[in-house]
């Protein structure tokens, strides 16, 4: 049975300036800043520190992240 | 754009994550300073297993390759102003080789000879992971203005804090993450009195 709740969490988006205050009030350790991109984009430009799974491969490598930390996507 | 990382952070809230976060239109609405190069970038560095001492001997290898770096372009420059940068640039790095030896002297005894500490260690590469003469040949034209060297300099503390912080994925050392953690941080709010800088002297 499909779960209608879990489908329809809703998440928080934010824009670029309070994503910004985010990572500069947080210290380094305390969250995951994760690129979700290809890894040719994130050659060409990513955020400093960004871990890189791509979107396609995310549920089978979710042993990589720590649920108890707030996590930041792009 | 940023359709991917909500799809992702939709994902991740199903599956229990405590606190998501969706950039709103991706990396296209991120105007913070980026990084280059893959994930795997410098990261032959390090094995992953370096003690905290040897991660913070590593670290401040790439800071004194960026120490010469400076003092190279302080002896070099004619124009006074680009000779002041320098050395602002040049003190900065002096306070993270410090910054360095304090987080050292928590772990083990504090190093008494500095200079035989550095002698022991090989500044080949930048802060970053560059390559020290390589890394002047193809930057020249880069140090001659003011705006320039900013940006330049700005683009090391990045690549600097990008590589501090894949070390501390790699590193399965806790006392090692934790101390490339601290340096990160530190990188972080160097950028941000880079960034004010530039603000103040261009925009």
């Amino acid at each position: 049975m499909v779960n209608l709740k879990k489908l329809f969490t809703p998440v928080k988006s934010i824009d670029n300036e309070t994503a910004k205050k985010f990572i500069a009030e947080h210290p380094e350790g305390s969250y995951t800043l994760l690129d979700v991109r290809q890894p040719g984009e994130y050659e060409g430009e990513h955020i400093p520190g960004a871990k890189l799974i791509p979107l396609p491969g995310l549920k089978d490598q979710l042993s990589q992240l720590d649920k108890q930390k707030p996590v930041l996507v792009y | 754009m940023g359709g991917r990382s909500l799809a992702a952070a939709q994902l991740l809230s199903g599956l229990d994550f405590k606190e998501i976060y969706n950039l709103k239109g991706g990396i296209k609405a991120w105007q913070g300073s980026t990084a280059e190069g893959p994930q795997e970038f410098n990261l032959d560095l390090v094995s992953g297993d370096e003690t905290p001492s040897e991660m913070i001997a590593l670290a401040y290898g790439m800071e004194m390759g960026l120490g010469i770096f400076y003092q190279n372009l302080i002896e070099t420059a004619d124009d006074a102003e680009l000779k002041a940068l320098f050395t602002k640039l040049a003190e900065i790095e002096g306070h993270h080789k410090q910054r360095l030896l304090d987080l050292l002297a928590e772990i083990d005894p504090p190093a008494k000879d500095i200079e035989a500490y550095e002698a022991a260690i090989k500044p080949a590469i930048l802060e970053g992971g560059f390559e020290l003469d390589d890394f002047m040949q193809k930057n020249e034209s880069y140090l001659q203005k003011v705006s320039d060297v900013l940006d330049l300099a700005m683009m090391l503390e990045t690549q600097a804090l990008d590589l501090y912080l894949r070390f501390g994925d790699k590193s399965t050392d806790t006392g090692s993450q934790q101390v490339l953690f601290k340096l990160a941080d530190e990188e972080k709010a160097h950028l941000e009195s880079l960034g004010q800088l530039i603000e103040k002297k261009f925009l």
